[in-house]
């Protein structure tokens, strides 16, 4: 399906699989929309490469935003955070 | 002192290979920020990978924080794979593993014996704030 300037193609991690949503989504749809849409998908099996997975939990994952260059549509990657923080 | 991470993955004999030293641009004494880079190591490299071990600032045995715990069950979630996380002090190291039941139930083991990187990850976290401050002095 082609993406238009104002979707985004949906790419999701999860359990050690990785797979692209097949339908584009708004590329500036909200964060928890974007985690909820992936849930929701997964919980489904919707996403090709991702076995379905009722216990999916996307807490702790954050939405990386990736705008259009050269030939590729813009992408919205779903992956987990990466931040650490000690004692002050 | 500026908080540092290190990457690690198995090598031959199961010994704990550094891979990549996580030094991103907006660390602070307590803090490494979210970062992509970090991820895509992560991934790449998750068929060998051991865990990745982090500093804390000052002395004494350290413990995982919120935000360590929660991005220790996020990374896993994501991977698939239960890790080992590392965490320094100036004096001690202990590794977190996930021990449940629930999704943030992580347990701290002190590790008498350290591996080399441990010191050389001490090192980093400290040898940085004192090029800063070299730099800044000029």
């Amino acid at each position: 399906m082609p993406i238009e300037a104002h979707e985004a193609r949906l790419n999701i991690t999860w359990a050690g699989q990785n797979g692209d949503l097949p339908d584009p989504i708004s590329y500036d749809a909200a964060d928890g929309d974007v985690l909820q849409w992936a849930s929701e998908a997964i919980r489904g099996g919707d996403v090709p490469g991702i076995d379905a997975d009722p216990n999916v939990d996307l807490q702790d994952f954050v939405v990386d935003r990736f705008a259009a260059k050269d030939d590729q549509p813009n992408k919205i990657l779903v992956r987990p955070k990466t931040p650490f923080g000690g004692r002050a | 002192m500026l908080e540092s991470a290190v990457v690690l993955v198995r090598g031959e004999n199961g010994a704990q290979v550094p891979l990549f030293w996580h030094l991103p641009e907006g660390r602070t004494v307590a803090s490494l920020p979210d970062s992509r880079d970090l991820w895509s190591v992560l991934w790449e490299h998750r068929k060998n990978l051991v865990g990745v071990a982090h500093s804390h600032p000052g002395g004494g045995v350290p413990g995982p924080s919120y935000t360590d715990v929660t991005t220790f069950a996020a990374v896993e979630a994501g991977l698939g794979v239960r890790l080992n996380w590392w965490i320094t002090s100036a004096t001690h190291l202990i590794v977190a593993r996930w021990v449940g039941p629930d999704r943030l139930s992580y347990e701290g083991t002190l590790i008498e014996e350290e591996p080399l990187w441990a010191n050389l990850l001490r090192d980093f976290s400290e040898q940085m704030k004192k090029e800063r401050e070299i730099h800044n002095a000029d």
